[in-house]
């Protein structure tokens, strides 16, 4: 699209909340004025599986201060993400089924009040067998902690194409490997937070909240509250990063609407750290086993992968996670022939959910690991490897994901340069290698979650007397910076500065629906919806230059702040234009859609729709790393990436999301993992929860390649994602090259290290003795 | 659970070490504010509900850094920050600025202090969580229960003491200056401290850490700590050391740790390796093995304690080389 007047898209453009944000003016949920709030306050299951026999809250609602007291009695209808998966309580009924499952909630007059009364709540639970590992709760004659699910299964996949032992026997060189992935959470810094106003005159509730996703609290909320949803409006303030934590409505958000209304006032319910990372819906602790064919050139010929995932104690987005793990072993390579077989579990540990990579980031380690040791057996560069299979876009995988951009042999060819590898890679003795991994992730599911056969996305500009265009919008800010590039792509089409753009964002009794800020679907899907209300809009603006300079429509050239009959000197200045525009109509809304072409939506088969997109973004890391052998440390030194993200609408915001996104991937292969004691969290807080510091985080060199998709807005697809998961293997190929350990356990914390450095000494020991 | 509540106390700011002497000396349940980066995080976890925090910030002599004729006064109340930055220190005691920067992160150094850094509570991951979760684990010895978690055989509490400061000052051979209403009087650092989880300072009613006093500085010295990231994790082991070199003999060796017991301590057995010519490949290792068979880590870290005992002795002999090189 070519616009006349001010370019606003391809421009480096500093947040439009950024200002709001550095001077701390933001408010975020908690800092919401509420003078009139009860603290809301919430008792917790210290039993990690087991039958409520009795909850006596007859103490805590005697004693004074205490305005409501409320346990699963208050609400019967189940909740999740999932429609055919929703087998959570806000409030445990019956049984509860995880240490720090909600039991019972208040809301008093101040914190300590309600701490009291929960003090004062008796709960008798008769426990039951608990599991908290995968093997433990598949384990024949396992209790049930559903008892509609045999096994302890949530959902087991198995998915063939192509013709797999063929596959494997035409290859020169097959390679197996089994890997195991600790359980990893989010730790976004805004812990939760929910503010329920409820007015019982007219029996109606506004919530706040620190969501990704708006709509889906909406509709959960009218659910398990049983209102009408026109009963209820959702406001989403500034929010402090989700990365899939909040990509669903959590139990404290419903628990906060049910003490409201219980109360008849208004409840500010505030989690604490630790109750945050209880809340967790993170990566599932994993294993993955996997083999590889090869041919002598590097060509792929088979892969046959086994996944089994911990994925906690309910259902939440667990399908779509173990689904996502089978479907994008496809659309990176070329691969003739594929097997899945996934099992998620179900366990006494907290619900696993979305994160940042969903599904993708565990089995992109172990492909990615396992395709260098192919390419060591076969004599080949790990980057020869793997430009052995690039694809070629557009083009349809065997499970039927549609590709049409594909940038991934330039990212390759900039990281290899950038990163000298050709020149360093094996050369910089012992202790220090370099190490490359790719990856890659739809820009947005095909398919929503509540599939509803609306448009995907929809964006609304407002004109009216000041001239300023305002966007409404519900995709969700949460740090990423989707209102600067709804403002920017607006302002792009429309030939104005971004200044005149002003974004209202997420208030359901303004802005239209939209799904939320996940499976990286905003710039793409919610970019070309505001693309085509521009477009609306302009035209609207055209036709109304068009009558007052007395000219045809198709003669008049926009140029932003002024609008001209083209090969001529009469020109109309924008707010005349507008003027001219509302003279006819009034205030004027002009709407643009967003729908995934039905190409895209994926095959035919069960669960092909999970993986489905419209465009997948690409990535290539080069990583070099210092090994300490005595101390099992692993420094990384500096990370070259580049990431095909289609165009990059704001760069600097790309760059900010691949650096993001490498970081994220440092502290998974490196440091964070979460780990349980008898079922307590045994690390939710942030010092043992270790997420990596600025101390320890390398120069990351970002290369922004474009590949322009066709259907993406301006060309663009997702940045927010892509380039996590390459980071791990691109770290541990980096540690055999410096010390020749092949890890195939994260996080590669310093003791899992050296453990695996001596295993690996008695190893060759051994070897040497029996030669000997 | 939820955010969490800090129980009400009276806040005390004596101007003087004597009045602050009696008001913890009259109220066994006061405690002693200074920089508060440990006690508000122990007192929001429910650890402690103290009657009274006892302020030390209105106190000016604790605040100092002074020669103290043939050594250095170091006030309880300097700032780990402050001691990190400051030239003298850097120039004569390279352990003790070592450790003061490796404390937690900037922000904690700008306003934890040395007395705090020495008197830090011992850590335990059975011990450091919140009240909600310690009931759930039926509590611990060291505060409310009957059981330790670490050692379920034994009675007594195993947790860690995790300052950085005091190894580098034991191996300086420091002394601490311990105020009380009375006056005050000066013990070797060392007597601070007791093997005991529960109860590890051997300090009295009143008694308040008012300074360390470090003798004059002829020797080298250094500071090393391993946690698993470059800034805010308390030591999974750290190691100090401080030694002198005559004509090519050891004339002196004082290797201290911290992280791995209950107290920090000097390790035993140095000094049959002074007078003797020096070998620094052979001292190191030998004091590596040392460290080995002398650290008692046990499970109070998420971190494993084989690790911890193994990276000790890696750490000690790394230092010990280094500065006898």
């Amino acid at each position: 699209m070519s616009a006349a007047g001010t370019r606003s898209a391809g421009i480096a453009t500093p947040l439009i909340d950024g200002v709001e944000k550095v001077t701390g003016r933001a408010k975020f949920t908690a800092d919401l004025p509420a003078r009139e709030a009860l603290a809301g306050r919430i008792l917790r299951s210290p039993v990690a599986h087991g039958a409520i026999r009795a909850i006596d809250t007859a103490r805590a609602a005697a004693f004074p201060g205490v305005r409501a007291v409320i346990t699963g009695a208050h609400c019967d209808v189940p909740y999740g993400v999932l429609p055919i998966a929703q087998n959570e309580y806000p409030l445990a009924r019956d049984r509860v089924r995880y240490v720090g499952e909600p039991v019972a909630a208040v809301a008093a007059v101040d914190d300590a009040t309600a701490q009291a009364a929960l003090d004062l709540i008796t709960v008798h639970i008769d426990p039951l067998p608990a599991y908290f590992a995968a093997k433990d709760a598949l384990a024949g004659g396992a209790a049930l902690l559903h008892d509609n699910k045999p096994g302890n299964i949530e959902r087991e996949v198995r998915q063939e194409f192509g013709d797999v032992e063929a596959g494997f026997k035409a290859a020169d060189l097959v390679r197996e490997a089994q890997f195991h992935y600790a359980e990893v959470t989010h730790a976004q810094m805004e812990p939760d937070c929910s503010l329920a106003e409820y007015d019982a005159e007219r029996d109606r509730l506004t919530l706040h909240s620190t969501t990704q996703v708006p709509y889906y609290v909406h509709l959960m909320l009218a659910q398990c509250l049983k209102m009408d949803a026109s009963r209820i409006r959702v406001v989403k303030p500034f929010v402090g990063g989700g990365f899939g934590h909040r990509t669903e409505t959590l139990n404290f958000e419903l628990i906060a609407g049910l003490l409201a209304r219980e109360a008849k006032g208004t409840v500010k319910l505030e989690l604490s750290r630790e109750e945050t990372l209880v809340t967790h819906r993170g990566r599932p602790e994993t294993d993955v086993r996997i083999r590889l064919g090869a041919k002598r050139t590097g060509e792929l010929t088979a892969v046959d992968c086994e996944v089994v995932q911990r994925g906690g104690a309910y259902a939440g987005y667990g399908l779509v996670t173990i689904l996502y793990s089978g479907a994008l072993l496809h659309a990176i390579y070329r691969l003739p022939a594929s097997r899945y077989h996934g099992v998620r579990a179900y366990a006494n540990t907290p619900p696993c959910g979305a994160m940042r990579g969903h599904g993708s980031v565990d089995v992109r380690h172990a492909f990615e690991s396992l395709l260098d040791e192919l390419a060591e057996g076969l004599g080949l560069d790990p980057i020869a490897l793997r430009r052995a299979n690039l694809l070629e876009a557009p083009v349809r995988t065997l499970n039927d994901l549609q590709v049409n951009s594909y940038g991934l042999g330039e990212c390759l060819r900039r990281v290899e340069q950038a990163s000298g590898w050709r020149e360093r890679r094996g050369k910089l003795g012992r202790g220090r290698g370099l190490g490359l991994a790719c990856s890659h992730y739809p820009s947005g599911a095909a398919k929503p979650v509540h599939w509803t056969g609306e448009p995907h996305a929809v964006v609304n500009l407002r004109l009216d007397f000041d001239g300023a265009v305002v966007a409404l919008t519900g995709a969700s800010d949460i740090g990423q910076g989707s209102s600067t590039l709804i403002a920017q792509l607006a302002a792009e089409v429309l030939g104005l500065g971004v200044d005149r753009i002003r974004v209202i964002a997420n208030d359901s009794a303004l802005t239209p629906k939209d799904n939320g800020s996940y499976s990286s679907r905003v710039s793409y899907m919610v970019g070309n919806a505001a693309i085509a209300a521009a477009q609306n809009l302009k035209k609207v603006l055209v036709e109304a230059a068009a009558r007052r300079l007395e000219a045809n429509p198709a003669d008049i050239e926009c140029l932003g702040e002024t609008y001209r009959v083209s090969g001529t000197d009469r020109t109309l200045a924008y707010p005349s234009v507008v003027a001219a525009a509302l003279e006819e109509s009034g205030p004027i809304t002009a709407k643009g859609s967003y729908s995934t072409p039905p190409e895209s939506q994926g095959g035919k088969f069960r669960g092909a729709a999970v993986g489905s997109s419209a465009a997948f973004s690409y990535g290539a890391q080069v990583a070099e790393v210092s090994v300490d052998e005595e101390m099992g440390t692993i420094r990384v030194e500096r990370i070259w990436v580049a990431h095909d993200c289609g165009f990059a609408i704001n760069p600097l915001a790309v760059e900010g999301q691949v650096q993001g996104s490498v970081w994220m991937g440092m502290g998974q292969a490196l440091c964070e993992e979460t780990q349980y004691h008898e079922g307590r969290p045994l690390r939710a807080n942030l010092l043992d929860y270790r997420v990596p510091t600025i101390a320890e985080s390398p120069p990351i060199e970002v290369h922004i390649v474009e590949s322009r998709d066709p259907g993406g807005p301006l060309g663009a697809k997702e940045a927010g994602e892509g380039s996590l998961a390459g980071f791990l293997a691109a770290v541990t190929n980096a540690v055999y090259d410096a010390v020749g350990l092949r890890l195939t356990e994260l996080p590669a914390s310093p003791d899992r290290v050296l453990e695996a450095l001596q295993a690996k000494r008695r190893t060759e020991r051994l070897q040497r003795a029996k030669m000997g | 659970m939820s955010v969490q509540i800090l129980p009400q106390f009276r806040l005390a700011r004596p101007r003087d070490l004597k009045e602050a002497s009696a008001l913890l000396a009259g109220d066994p349940e006061a405690r002693v504010l200074a920089g508060g980066t440990d006690l508000l995080a122990n007192l929001r976890d429910g650890l402690l509900a103290p009657s009274t925090l006892v302020d030390l910030g209105a106190i000016e002599e604790l605040a100092a850094i002074a020669g103290d004729g043939s050594g250095i006064r170091i006030g309880a109340r300097v700032t780990l920050a402050r001691l990190a930055a400051d030239a003298r220190i850097a120039i004569l005691y390279p352990a003790i600025a070592q450790a003061a920067a490796s404390v937690a992160g900037p922000a904690h150094r700008s306003v934890a202090t040395v007395g705090g850094n020495l008197c830090l509570g011992t850590r335990c991951v059975f011990y450091n969580q919140s009240e909600w979760w310690r009931r759930a684990n039926r509590y611990c010895l060291k505060y409310r229960g009957e059981v330790c978690h670490v050692a379920p055989q034994g009675n007594s509490c195993q947790a860690a003491y995790s300052g950085d400061l005091a190894p580098a000052l034991l191996a300086l051979g420091a002394e601490a200056e311990i105020a009380d209403a009375g006056g005050s009087r000066r013990i070797a650092l060392s007597d601070l401290y007791v093997e005991d989880g529960a109860a590890h300072l051997a300090l009295r009613a009143g008694e308040i850490v008012a300074a360390v006093h470090v003798p004059p500085a002829r020797l080298r010295s250094g500071y090393r700590k391993a946690r698993a990231r470059g800034a805010i994790d308390f030591p999974l082991a750290g190691v100090a050391a401080a030694l002198r070199v005559e004509a090519g003999r050891l004339a002196s060796l004082r290797v201290a740790l911290t992280g791995t017991n209950s107290r920090p301590f000097v390790l035993d057995g140095t000094a049959e390796w002074i007078g003797k010519a020096l070998d620094p490949t052979a001292l190191a290792s030998a004091v590596g093995k040392l460290v080995q068979h002398q650290v008692r880590p046990l499970r109070t870290t998420v971190t494993a304690a084989n690790y911890r005992r193994q990276v000790a002795a890696a750490l000690a002999q790394r230092l010990v080389r280094e500065l006898s090189a």
